[in-house]
């Protein structure tokens, strides 16, 4: 890290400013060299820490030693103050000492203005290091930056992927890249020695470890001629994998194990930590056969790209897109329309979501941080007020205006200080719940989702950011207290009603300031929650409720023909029904809230699309005939599948209400004929309702149901309605696919509620982390209202002791102060209302869309609010009521 | 002028160290001999104040590598140190006198 020859030139820089250029100082860093140089060679990390502690050390004890001397010296008694020609040291280390004792003089309002802000920026903090961890800097890999995701797809296609023969051609025609690797999908079936398991893996180009700049913990990587069929049977175990399967024994490279049907040899183990991509634990190579290398159409490859020496991403992006023109005119019937686009690695895998939620995130604690220092200038503002004589008197003594600042903004500073370690405390606990309520098996799709911790960049950002709202919370209080009216507050001031009016005019406007940025967090916190719970538990077109579902994925070599693949769905849903607690069981090539989707693109009879090459896609199912009553999908019209609808008899579908909608909109579809790209016709016989596949990308989007029978899939979800709790039949089911075929891994196998919590998680992490935003924004406003009208109500207490004593009843003075409360909240929703339609955009980006601002919601939140800062101003309200005339009057 | 406990001790070590003092012998010295912890802060303002007192003399060594092209600061006690060691040390023993019994115990 920092060479380990010398010290740290930081903590070098921090001695020089503390004693100058001379000879002391050079015989004290002359020292302190020669002995970091002892310690480094025993440890150089240790030598560094040392050499901080005594940098710092030294440091401070000047700066007070310093200042100790001369104030004796000088002997002026109880005059901290500087001389003409001071250092800038002594100066400020008179200055902080003077502040620290104020601090001290007030310590329940300091620990109040710490904590505050240990709120407001460890809400910063937090977000920090996820954006840093999510976006930023997501991938543990040595060269990162020099690694590019490509995709060579249609230019509305958000996807990013190649097919192999544009992955081929690019390889032959590119030179900005040192190496091109593509990665493919696998879900291993790992069998022998242990329950059989599916795993994670994907298919890799031989050169993809050194691609990555990756070194094997054991064994070698992939050789080039290991891509070739036949010599391709090689797998790379993930460190994990290995332990947990293999016992870690080294033994095992060379060997043989069971995947998917077939012998594979062992020829590495991966190094500890590495899962990339997606928590891979498995590696074997891609190997393409002639057919599927000169495919141009399915574009099913993940390519990554390490960049030459010297080359950068621009000019890849130049490159590629030369290329990519190219390859579309050489082959226009695959590549019409194909772009091909080159992203940085960590652009290239970020979940497309992450984006925008982390900005708003990010504003929303901003927000917060603005909140909090509206509090804590409110709350100096009203201490400056107590201060004013003591101004006065230093400002007549012959103190500088810029001096009272300077110092109250030190004052300001060491608050902000005080507060970082709080702050952190709150990142770091921030930090663990959120990496902690994250499932697993979504975390590893969330690229960088492990690197968030608390580390020194946050360290730096935090002490940046305190620095920074120092400033902003102890500007306007420094000035406001730096300008008595010297001659007013030194005759005896405090009972005129004029005394501090513009002060508290501030903290007026500090409170609407509040309220004003406090209704959009709100807006946009219940937003979320409402829109988590609708996703969560209101209507998804099925019933998630009672169905347990389980994932199989039958490996070719077992089921290479449709015959056997229909045979293990029928006999898997026979032996589940007979399973007890189970009431309804089906087979279906992807369950909803599954994660995974299947797409096809159509053709209405009768309809021709305009362009062949484009068909439109929709959902594609293949279901046994029990799937809508397993899942609680209703038929709407015409009927569902039945026994009947076999491999030899009409080909039928059922199409959802939204696809019915889309392509016959003034028709009835049933008996109307579509099909799948050129293949054979098929005949609508019902119509199901919609579902919510998944909440981001697929509601109620079109599907297109066929009898399993007619088109088995190797990849299967079976579902059972169950009659009792769904976990409590997850063994008996487990037995009941044993019985088929007890090589088969079954995963996944859980409710279908627990999917449902799963798909949304992302949504609910929305939801929570924008709740907890508002309820501190609502807190601090109350906080906030609070302070003002208390303060007010105690500068006040002789004007109503007057008004009392004329006259006024108890509840007049009580209406008196809460309608003063009431305005603040009335003007500050006024303001807040119009920037939450401001950040109406924000919001709902923030939200994927899926939400949008709604007028009932804010003005309801409007009312919480106004109701919540009334109930903070009845205390100090009532305070005010029940004072007693005679003891005001006589103060 | 009187000496400090600690300004003794300071000046004690140089002596004890003679052409080969400077802060890292001196602090070693201090902790070896008395067995307690010296703060390097602490003995640097020690010695600035006895030079300012003149009752020790200062040469800077050239440049050394291990120190970062830096110099040792030398010290040697003046003639008016030793005096003053001697006077506080005569006033010490002057004091003693006679309770040398309580030492016993």
């Amino acid at each position: 890290m920092s060479r380990p020859d010398a010290p740290p030139r930081a903590a070098e820089r921090l001695l020089a400013v503390a004693f100058g250029r001379g000879e002391w100082a050079e015989s004290i860093l002359g020292d302190l060299h020669e002995e970091f140089i002892v310690r480094a060679l025993r440890s150089p990390a240790s030598a560094a820490r040392w050499y901080w502690i005594q940098a710092v050390r030294l440091t401070s004890r000047r700066v007070l030693v310093r200042t100790k001397d001369r104030r004796t010296a000088t002997a002026v008694p109880g005059a901290l103050s500087p001389n003409p020609g001071d250092s800038i040291m002594r100066t400020l280390g008179l200055e902080t000492r003077y502040a620290l004792r104020s601090i001290r003089k007030r310590p329940a309002m300091s620990a109040i203005v710490v904590l505050t802000l240990a709120l407001g920026l460890g809400a910063n903090a937090a977000i920090f290091s996820m954006i840093d961890a999510l976006v930023l800097r997501p991938f543990t890999l040595p060269d990162a930056d020099r690694m590019t995701l490509m995709s060579y797809l249609k230019a509305d296609d958000i996807d990013k992927r190649v097919s192999p023969a544009d992955f081929l051609d690019w390889k032959r025609q590119t030179d900005v890249f040192e190496r091109l690797t593509a990665m493919l999908w696998w879900d291993a079936n790992l069998v022998g020695r242990d329950e059989p398991e599916r795993v994670q893996g994907f298919f890799v180009s031989a050169d993809f470890f050194p691609t990555l700049g990756i070194e094997l913990a054991r064994g070698r990587s992939f050789l080039a001629d290991e891509e070739t069929q036949g010599k391709h049977h090689r797998v790379v175990l993930g460190h994990g994998l290995w332990e947990r399967r293999f016992a870690a024994d080294p033994g095992i490279i060379g060997q043989s194990i069971d995947i998917d049907g077939r012998p594979h040899e062992v020829v590495g183990i991966a190094p500890a930590g590495f899962e990339f991509p997606m928590g891979a634990q498995l590696w074997a190579p891609l190997s393409l056969d002639s057919k599927a290398a000169a495919n141009r159409r399915a574009t099913y490859l993940m390519v990554i790209g390490r960049l030459a020496p010297g080359r950068t991403l621009q000019d890849a992006k130049a490159q590629m897109a030369v290329i990519g023109e190219r390859l579309e005119r050489d082959h226009p019937d695959t590549n019409r329309g194909r772009v091909s686009r080159v992203y940085s690695l960590a652009e290239g895998m970020r979940d497309l979501g992450v984006g925008p939620i982390l900005s708003m995130w990010q504003a929303a604690a901003a927000f917060v941080l603005l909140i909090a220092c509206a509090n804590v200038a409110s709350l100096l503002l009203a201490r400056g007020a107590e201060r004013q004589r003591e101004m006065a008197v230093r400002v007549a003594m012959g103190a500088s205006r810029l001096r009272v600042v300077r110092e109250l903004l030190i004052e300001s500073g060491l608050l902000a200080l005080a507060a970082i370690p709080g702050a952190l405390l709150v990142a770091f606990i921030g930090l663990k719940l959120v990496v902690g309520y994250m499932p697993a098996k979504i975390a590893r799709f969330v690229v960088g989702w492990h690197q968030m911790d608390v580390d020194v960049r946050l360290v730096l950002f935090t002490a940046g950011l305190a620095m920074l709202t120092a400033l902003a919370f102890g500007l306007i209080p420094a000035l406001q207290a730096s300008r008595p009216r010297l001659t007013e507050s030194l005759k005896d001031g405090g009972r005129g009603a004029t005394v501090g009016a513009s002060r508290q005019r501030l903290r007026r406007g500090l409170v609407v300031a509040e309220i004003a940025l406090a209704l959009p967090l709100l807006v946009a916190a219940g937003l979320s929650v409402l829109t988590v719970h609708r996703f969560l538990y209101g209507p998804q077109g099925f019933e998630p409720d009672r169905v347990l579902t389980m994932q199989v994925v039958l490996p070719d070599v077992k089921y290479p023909a449709e015959g056997e693949r229909r045979r293990f769905a029928e006999t898997a849903v026979a032996q589940l029904r007979q399973t007890p607690g189970v009431e309804v069981a089906a087979a279906v090539n992807v369950a909803p809230a599954a994660g995974n989707n299947w797409t096809r693109g159509i053709e209405i009879d009768g309809k021709p699309n305009p362009d062949p090459n484009d068909p439109p896609s929709v959902d594609f199912r293949a279901a046994t005939p029990d799937i809508f009553a397993a899942l609680g999908i209703p038929i709407l019209s015409g009927r569902a599948f039945t026994e009947a609808d076999r491999e030899d008899s009409q080909r039928v579908a059922i199409v959802s209400a939204s696809l019915a909608r889309r392509y016959w909109p003034d028709e009835d579809p049933i008996g109307r004929r579509i099909r799948f790209g050129t293949e054979e016709w098929m005949t609508v016989v019902g119509i199901s309702g919609d579902v919510i596949h998944d909440w981001f990308m697929r509601r109620n989007y079109p599907t297109l149901y066929r009898p399993f029978k007619q088109s088995p899939t190797s990849e299967m979800a079976l579902a059972v309605r169950t009659s009792a709790d769904p976990a409590s039949v997850a063994a008996g089911a487990r037995a009941a696919l044993r019985a088929v075929d007890p090589m088969q891994p079954v995963f996944d196998l859980q409710p279908l509620r627990t999917s449902l919590q799963e798909r949304t998680v992302g949504l609910q992490y929305i939801g929570g982390i924008m709740f907890v935003f508002g309820g501190l924004a609502l807190v601090l406003a109350v906080v906030g209202v609070y302070g003002v009208m208390a303060y007010m109500v105690t500068q006040r207490r002789h004007e109503i002791g007057v008004r009392m004593a004329l006259g006024a009843t108890r509840r007049d003075v009580l209406r008196l102060t809460t309608r003063q409360a009431m305005t603040l909240a009335a003007v500050g929703v006024g303001f807040g209302v119009v920037l939450s339609l401001a950040l109406g955009r924000l919001i709902e980006a923030g939200l994927l869309g899926v939400a949008s601002s709604d007028a009932r919601l804010t003005a309801g939140l409007a009312a919480v609010l106004i109701a919540s800062a009334m109930a903070a101003a009845y205390i100090p309200a009532r305070r005010a009521a029940s004072i007693d005339p005679t003891v005001a009057l006589r103060e | 002028m009187y000496l400090g406990e600690f300004e003794h001790i300071v000046l004690l070590a140089i002596l004890r160290l003679g052409d080969e003092a400077y802060a890292i012998p001196i602090r070693e010295e201090i902790e070896e001999r008395t067995g307690r912890a010296v703060a390097r802060g602490a003995l640097y303002t020690a010695l600035e104040r006895l030079e300012v007192k003149r009752f020790l003399r200062s040469r800077m060594s050239d440049p050394l590598p291990e120190r970062g092209g830096r110099s040792r600061r030398y010290f040697t006690v003046t003639a008016a140190g030793l005096s003053a060691m001697r006077s506080s040390r005569r006033s010490l023993l002057r004091l003693w006198q006679g309770l040398e019994g309580r030492l016993e115990s």
